[in-house]
Parts: C-alpha cells; structure tokens; sequence
C-alpha cells in the first residue's frame, strides 16, 4: 500500500471543516481522479500527502512513512520522493525552461552534469525541447503546465500529484496533458489527479474518489462512476 | 560538493543582485570594524604604556634651590633595595637638556642663570620598594620634590580603565550595528528569494542547503568588510607610529608584530563570526517559519 489514511480530518484555525473522516488507500502504481467542487477539499487532501498541511486527527503513511510522526530532519528525503504539480504551477519567472527544471536537481545535490542530461531528457519528454531556453511568462497555459510537470517529473517520483492540472486550459491541450499523466502512471508511478474537470473524468475511466465538503461522497473503479456521476 | 559549488555559485548572484546594497553593507563594516579596531589599538596601546610606565623603577629627586644633594646620598649609602644611584648637578643638567633638545636648549640659558637643582636619579629593585622610598625622601628639608614613575602610572591606568570601557562600549555599539546591517541585508536577499525557497522546501532540499548561499553571503560580506579595515587600519597605524616617532618621540606605540598580527587576525575573526551568526540567524528564522507545517 502506498498511500493509507485512516480517519483524517483537518480543522483550520478557527473552525473550518476542510477534511473530515477521510479513509483511503492507495496502492502502488494505481492512478485516482480526485473530484469535488471547489472547496471541497481536494488541494487539503493533496497537501497532507506533501505534508504541507498536518491532520488535526487521523493517521496518514505514505510509502512507509507515518507522517505525523516524521522528524523534520527527513521531510526533505521524504518530499524527494512526491512529485508535486502545484495549482498555480510555482514556476520561478526569472529561470528559463530548462533552469526551472534543472533547479530541483541542483536543489537536492545532483552533480550539474547529471542535472543537465536529467532536465533535458524530461522536458523533451514533456515536448518542449524547442522552448527551453523560454521563460515562463512566454509560455502559453499549457506550456507552462507541462513545464510544472517535467519539473515534478524530473527526480523521477514514485508518487505524483497534479493539483488540477487541466484547470484553464482548452480540450485539446487537456487531452495532451492527461496523456502525460498516464504515461507517467504507466511508468508504475502512483498519480493522484484532482479535478474538477467532468470531461476529463467520463472519457479517462480511472478510479475516481469524490469529495464533498469534506467527506468522501464515492470511491469508486473504473467507470461505474461515469454511471452514477452526478458532479 | 556539487551542493557546495550551487550555493557558491548562488552566494555571488545574491551579492551581485543587489549590489548596491552589498557595497553599503561592505562600507558599513568596514567603517564599523575601523572604528573597533581603532579604539581596541588605542586601549593597547594605553596599557602597554602603563605597563611601561610601572616597570619604571627609577626615583627622580630635585633639591631645594642652592641645596646639595650630598646629605641625601650620604642618608642612602646603607638601603638595601637601592641598585643605582646617580646625582646630576645643575651644569651636568644642564649638557644633557642641551643634548636632547639641540638649538632650542638657548631658551634655558637665556635668563642667564642656570635654573637647573640638583638631581638625583636613585633606582631601586622592585616596583614594591618606590613608594616607602618615596615617603622617606619627601621628608627630607632639603628636598624640593620627587617625580617617579608611580605618580604617572596611576594617573594613566586611570586614563586607561575609561578608555577600556570606552572601547567595550565602542565593541558594544560597533558590533550591534553591523550585526543589524548584516542581518538585515541578509534578510532581504532572502525576501528577493522567497519563491525559490518555497519551492525548495517542497521539492526537498534540506534547510541546510536553502541556507548555505545567505549564510555565506553574509559572512563574506562581513568577512570582507573586516579584511579591508585591517588593510586600512594597519596603515594608519603606521603613518600614526611613523609621525608620533618624530614629533612626540617619548611616544612609542606598540610594534610588536606578532601581538599587531594577532589582534588584526581576531578582528577578521570577529568579522566572520559576526556574518555568520547574523546571517544564520536571519536565514533560519525564516525557514523554520517558511516550513512550518499548517
Ligand atoms: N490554509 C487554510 N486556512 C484556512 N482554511 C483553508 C485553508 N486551506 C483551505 N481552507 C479551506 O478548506 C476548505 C477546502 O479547501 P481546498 O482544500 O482548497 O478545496 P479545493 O481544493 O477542493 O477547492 C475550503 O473551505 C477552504 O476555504
Ligand atoms: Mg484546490
């Protein structure tokens, strides 16, 4: 089991219900669909796995790690390990394409020549060889969000987290980033995809686990959510 | 060491980036570790002199007007301590100022007479002996005064304890400031860095290696500042000893160098220190509030 929560509930100061009760587990290799409306709890719930954000109740293991009990010395190693696609990308806007990507290597130590061969390979993965020398802000949404991606991708992660990363983005180039995301999964990478996009969704049939306010609404496989969704 | 190399690296982006402000942080301490070390050679200096001055063993006599020094040398022929015993006469007195002061000794001699006493130099054995001495030979009719070295000595290691204090409370004003500088301009390298460091938490970089590139921003700044005010005050001190030799020449500053060594080292020292400190302290401040968990 990769990721094991039990009973996780999260109250914001002063009395905001953000998570309550939540139980899940998540297998090695396994690929969810995190859906609910906005509000509903699904950036939390993502934010407690990078242990960004600590359950006021409950337990919480993620790839053999008690993370309410994790010394701060080993958050950094742990956190090594998640591949994280932030809603709002954190791109860094004075770092070229090729920088950003390269920045997390040089962050955990890697000697510059493998961060060269590393952050090249990944962003010809994610078909922006041609842009990176760019900066962020020339670079359309979706650029940007599959820079956000090679860079997430770059220290090869066993667990991956995209924080709605189809948000703004049109049809086509949603298509392109999911297809990303799967290719990253088929990899045997555990990916968590919060969303709120219904398309994505009925045309991936992944499992799919809805929250709503807070609460698991459904945890469901592959399709019978399409069936019964009601977003 | 690739870690090392990036925070390297990073640290002269950081001190190149804002360099304006590195160039006034770096003029900061400079002016501030001149004005510790001035006041810190300063106090030395006073104190080596007292040192001097009390390892003076010798007693000066001056004889009344028109009285000999013969009853006194008699009255000293059978004390112990005594190891020296010199009396000068008026016209000796008089060969030896005109020695020590060349063409301007004719002022001595203008009014006609020579106004010379007589004078007799007694030096004793110990340091512990000058002022039961010096109570005998004040009560001796024909003594008109004795000048020894305690006199001076007390007088100076009075100068000396308000200087030393004035220099602690230099060390103590001088260090706060450029602490706060440092500190500051570490701080705000860091706020210019906040996104970086945000991400870095989250892709796990260790606080170690997050803080590596400020800590050595400012201890090189600092570093650097107090480099430069030895340079600076290492030749003050030698245009100071050069023209005092000259003018003042009883005046003799401190030239050991090995002491002059070791205290510009300790000031560069502090220079390090300081800019360690500082910067730490700014830059894991803020990472343990930037990583705190919510
Ligand atoms: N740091 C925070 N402090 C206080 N309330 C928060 C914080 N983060 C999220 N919340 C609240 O928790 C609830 C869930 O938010 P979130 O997890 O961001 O939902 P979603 O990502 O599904 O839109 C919301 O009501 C939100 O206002
Ligand atoms: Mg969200």
């Amino acid at each position: 089991m990769d990721i094991r929560m039990a009973g996780v509930t999260k109250i914001f100061e002063p009395d905001i219900v953000a998570l309550e009760d939540i139980y899940l587990n998540l297998d090695r290799g396994e690929f969810v669909y995190l859906v609910g409306a906005t509000g509903s709890g699904k950036t939390t719930l993502l934010r407690i796995i990078t242990r960004e954000v600590i359950p006021s109740r409950g337990q919480i293991v993620v790839a053999r790690r008690n993370l309410r009990s994790l010394r701060a010395s080993q958050l950094p190693y742990y956190r090594r390990e998640l591949g994280v696609v932030f809603q709002d990308y954190k791109l860094l806007p004075h770092l070229s394409v090729l920088e950003n990507v390269a920045f997390v290597l040089e962050t955990i130590g890697a000697p510059s020549r493998v961060v060269k061969d590393r952050a090249s390979t990944v962003i010809d993965q994610v078909g922006l060889w041609r842009l990176r020398d760019h900066y962020p802000q020339q670079l359309s949404g979706g650029e940007q969000q599959r820079v956000a991606i090679a860079r997430a991708m770059v220290n090869s992660p066993s667990i991956f987290l995209a924080d709605e990363p189809t948000g703004n983005l049109d049809l086509h180039t949603s298509e392109e980033i999911m297809q990303l995301l799967l290719s990253i999964n088929a990899a045997g990478t555990t990916v968590i995809v919060a969303t709120h996009d219904q398309y994505l969704v009925d045309a991936y049939r992944q499992r799919v686990v809805e929250l709503h306010q807070g609460r698991i609404k459904r945890d469901e496989e592959r399709g019978r959510y399409f069936v019964d969704g009601e977003l | 060491m690739a870690s090392f190399r990036y925070a390297l690296r990073d640290t002269f982006r950081l001190i190149f980036r804002h360099w304006g402000l590195s160039i006034l942080t770096l003029i900061t301490a400079v002016a501030l570790f001149f004005l510790l070390g001035s006041s810190g050679l300063f106090s030395l200096n006073l104190k080596s002199l007292v040192a001097d001055v009390e390892d003076d063993l010798v007693i000066n006599v001056f004889m009344k007007a028109g009285e000999d020094a013969s009853s006194l040398v008699e009255a000293m022929q059978d004390v112990g301590f005594i190891t020296d015993l010199k009396v000068i006469s008026p016209e000796k007195g008089l060969e030896l100022l005109r020695a020590k002061l060349g063409n301007q000794a004719k002022a001595v001699t203008l009014l006609g007479e020579n106004p010379l006493p007589w004078n007799v130099q007694i030096q004793v054995m110990k340091a512990d002996f000058v002022t039961p001495l010096v109570r005998d030979l004040m009560s001796f009719p024909s003594v008109e005064e004795v000048v020894y070295a305690g006199q001076l000595a007390e007088k100076l290691a009075q100068a000396s304890l308000v200087m030393n204090r004035v220099s602690i409370a230099v060390l103590i004003l001088a260090i706060t400031i450029t602490a706060l500088v440092l500190y500051n301009t570490v701080k705000i390298a860091i706020y210019s860095k906040r996104g970086e460091i945000e991400v870095m938490l989250l892709v796990g970089a260790t606080n170690t290696s997050i803080a590596l590139p400020f800590v050595l921003q400012g201890m090189l700044l600092s570093t650097f500042g107090a480099l430069i005010s030895v340079i600076l005050l290492a030749g003050a001190y030698q245009y100071v000893s050069v023209m005092l030799e000259t003018t003042l020449s009883f005046l003799i500053l401190i030239a050991d160098r090995l002491l002059l060594m070791r205290f510009y080292l300790i000031l560069i020292g502090t220079g390090m220190t300081l800019g360690w400190l500082c910067s730490w302290f700014a830059v894991h401040r803020y990472i343990a509030e930037a990583s705190c968990p919510e």
